[in-house]
């Protein structure tokens, strides 16, 4: 989109950040401009990386007065192409722009530039005596921005919601160069559209989120996690109902057998020798002394119906690390069969009727693909990665992937799900959009794109071509 | 071959411990409490032998506060046939720890005693050696391999700078290293079937023992905290600070 030669485009950068935040050469280039997705070759004009917002508004009216398109980068763990600059883009990393600013113990929140990676604000708020609950497989690499761009949810949703519900005051420079501070860190405030939450989830289409106040909470008390062998996929669901009438859940998570096999090759330890095609992971929080003897009677009881066939319960962290590891370690035990993700959801009332129907599509149009399932099930979201086979290669097997997509969000379409549960659309995810929302809603969604970056300088063809 | 084995309630080994602030002992009020990991791996090399027919009946032995009924339980869910927990509110010390032992050992005669090598809370590693010499029996400690044959075994130590293979007579204590075995989990089902197992609670006086504390503590504090680190602009900078202020060259 940019007229201006390359070399004149980042001479008019230098006028305003020094020569160590901006980078040029091929390994930044192409570290910066790509997520854990490998599905489009980075190709960046350049890499920034900015310390100060003034810096950030600096860089956006420098792209809107030179039509120079911009992607926001932040732990580059995205899993739909958010974060990929494959044309041109200059890149503007926020890893720079990692302090925490302030913390506030009556409010019980904590302000932050977007840098700061997850794990470092969940260990940050365990100092003080707190808890930030939001929390996934990629907690070491992420960055609190990227969370927030893309509303993050992970492993403990079903206690904790999504990050929508932990940001309560949101700083981001628009698409036209302004600085909003919104919110500004309220539990009520009913003064009128609250625009903080057309941010959060946005994939950097309408601004770039340059500080977040975010809330935290009580640190919750001691946890079991239980991983259970299902030999029905209609067992699953059962289970967790069983679990959540009796127990306070804080995950209620699922993966297939095949899934199991490829975090076993890793060396990690077989939970129980009992063969079930399904396995659950309830982790349970101890809200009073009978919790082990209530959860020991809901496994006799889903035990007695066949739900389940065999199951173990952690007896330390060690172990209750140990047996979450069978199911965090999975996206890294598969990541080198190169698979295609979808991440979808349905509402959790239609889920076993759900499963159902994309298990027999799944058999039906992949017989010779290796299909991983596992997912946050206790939310209606399952992630479906198929195994690229060796002999067939990279272009050939996403033609395959993508023939079978059209069948598989028409059916999420069918059962009013969504084609991303928590991933994003992205690059990967946008030709299908219209599976999740109608034409009268994405009209409205590219007007208020239009609103906040009205020369679509920022992250153009992410979510909406 | 009857097996006694030793297991200890301590803090979960992932809680990190602070110092109460008045230095009277570390804050572990509502710390989750687990199995001593070294302990565990004495459950699960008991439950191997009884697997493997080598040993006909695991005892699990706790002291301490009624809570440790539960580590007991832990371990019949992991194979142990029955369960002793000698009850006590004192402060129990390696030398009280054995003395208790030593009484049991007269009351169930097992060819074995096994337990960890050190417990993660006090990591005073003596009780076994204390035991071996009150009993007067062999001992085999650090043990990253332990296989039983008749009459004794042999046995490979983790040694500083290598391992080193022993014969023992038995009866021995043993005491066990992480190397050893990686313990299983806990199956739902065996959690049930360890409600029904007979554990038997006793006191020290029911075994003679004076279980006191010999020694007395006098302070608790947190280690020093390490300073933040600094920048220097020249290497002659660094040169000098390494010379001059942490003097290593």
């Amino acid at each position: 989109m940019s007229t201006a030669s390359a070399t004149a485009l980042l001479d008019g950068i230098r006028a305003f950040l020094t020569p160590a935040q901006l980078r040029t050469d091929p390994d930044s280039r192409l570290l910066y401009g790509r997520d854990w997705t490998h599905q489009h070759t980075p190709a960046p004009l350049a890499v920034a990386l900015p310390t100060t917002v003034a810096q950030v508004q600096r860089l956006v009216q420098y792209a809107n007065d030179q039509r120079l398109a911009l992607v926001p980068s932040g732990g580059r763990t995205g899993l739909s192409g958010a974060a990929v600059a494959a044309q041109g883009e200059l890149v503007v990393s926020f890893e720079r722009m990692n302090r925490i600013l302030d913390f506030d113990p009556i409010d019980r929140s904590v302000t932050c530039e977007p840098g700061v990676i997850t794990e470092t604000l969940q260990h940050y708020a365990r100092e003080q005596g707190l808890f930030y609950p939001i929390d996934f497989a990629a907690r070491g690499s992420s960055h609190i921005g990227g969370n927030i761009a893309t509303n993050a949810g992970g492993i403990k949703v079903i206690r904790y919601g999504l990050t929508r519900d932990w940001v309560s005051g949101l700083k981001v420079v628009t698409g036209k160069g302004e600085l909003l501070d919104l919110n500004k860190g309220l539990i009520k405030n009913a003064s009128g559209y609250d625009l903080r939450h057309l941010f959060i989830g946005s994939e950097g289409t309408l601004g770039l989120i340059v500080e977040a106040t975010l809330r935290l909470t009580s640190p919750p008390g001691p946890s079991s996690v239980m991983v259970l062998g299902v030999p029905e996929l209609d067992g699953v669901m059962a289970i967790f109902d069983a679990f959540r009438n009796r127990l306070t859940l804080t995950a209620f998570e699922f993966f297939s057998a095949k899934a199991l096999r490829h975090v076993l090759n890793k060396g990690l330890q077989r939970p129980f020798e009992t063969a079930t095609p399904y396995y659950v992971l309830v982790e349970i929080e101890h809200t009073s002394a009978a919790t082990v003897d209530t959860a020991l009677a809901v496994f006799e009881q889903c035990s007695e119906q066949g739900w389940l066939a065999d199951g173990v319960i952690s007896q330390s962290e060690t172990q209750a690390q140990e047996l979450w590891a069978l199911r965090e370690n999975i996206t890294e035990s598969i990541a080198q069969y190169q698979p295609y993700k979808n991440d979808i959801a349905v509402r959790i009332s239609r889920v076993p009727a759900f499963l159902r129907a994309i298990d027999a599509l799944l058999a039906r149009e992949y017989p010779d693909f290796e299909v991983i399932w596992f997912g946050h099930i206790g939310d209606g979201n399952l992630h479906i990665s198929v195994l690229k086979p060796a002999a067939l290669d990279q272009a050939g097997f996403l033609a395959r992937c993508r023939q079978v997509n059209e069948q598989l969000f028409s059916t999420i379409r069918q059962y009013g799900g969504s084609i991303s549960a928590e991933h994003g659309v992205g690059l990967i995810k946008q030709p299908y959009l219209h599976y999740s929302r109608d034409e009268a809603e994405i009209a409205y969604l590219r007007a208020i794109k239009a609103v906040f970056d009205p020369n679509g300088i920022l992250n153009p063809g992410k979510i909406f071509a | 071959m009857k097996l006694l084995v030793a297991v200890k309630r301590v803090v979960d080994y992932n809680v990190n411990v602070r110092s109460k602030s008045d230095g009277t002992g570390p804050d572990i009020a509502n710390a989750k409490m687990s199995m001593n990991p070294f302990d565990e791996v004495a459950i699960e090399e008991a439950v191997r032998l009884k697997e493997a027919g080598k040993a006909t009946e695991i005892v699990a032995v706790s002291m301490g506060l009624k809570a440790c009924e539960e580590t007991i339980r832990t371990a019949m869910a992991m194979g142990a046939d029955r369960g002793i927990l000698v009850e006590t509110d004192a402060q129990l010390q390696p030398l009280a720890v054995a003395k208790v032992l030593k009484a049991l050992v007269a009351k169930e005669q097992p060819q074995a005693v096994l337990l960890g090598k050190q417990a993660i809370d006090d990591d005073c590693n003596q009780t076994g050696q204390m035991l071996a010499a009150l009993l007067g029996w062999a001992q085999g400690t650090f043990l990253s391999k332990l296989e039983v044959g008749d009459g004794k075994a042999i046995v490979i130590r983790e040694v500083d700078g290598g391992l080193e293979t022993d014969e023992i007579k038995l009866p021995a204590v043993l005491t066990v290293d992480l190397r050893l075995n990686e313990p299983r989990f806990v199956k739902l089902p065996n959690i049930m079937k360890a409600k029904k197992k007979p554990l038997e609670v006793i006191k020290p006086a029911d075994l003679g023992v004076d279980v006191d504390p010999r020694l007395a503590y006098s302070n608790f504090r947190d280690p020093p905290k390490r300073q933040a680190g600094i920048k220097v602009k020249t290497v002659a900078e660094l040169v000098e600070k390494l010379k001059n202020e942490a003097k290593v060259i």
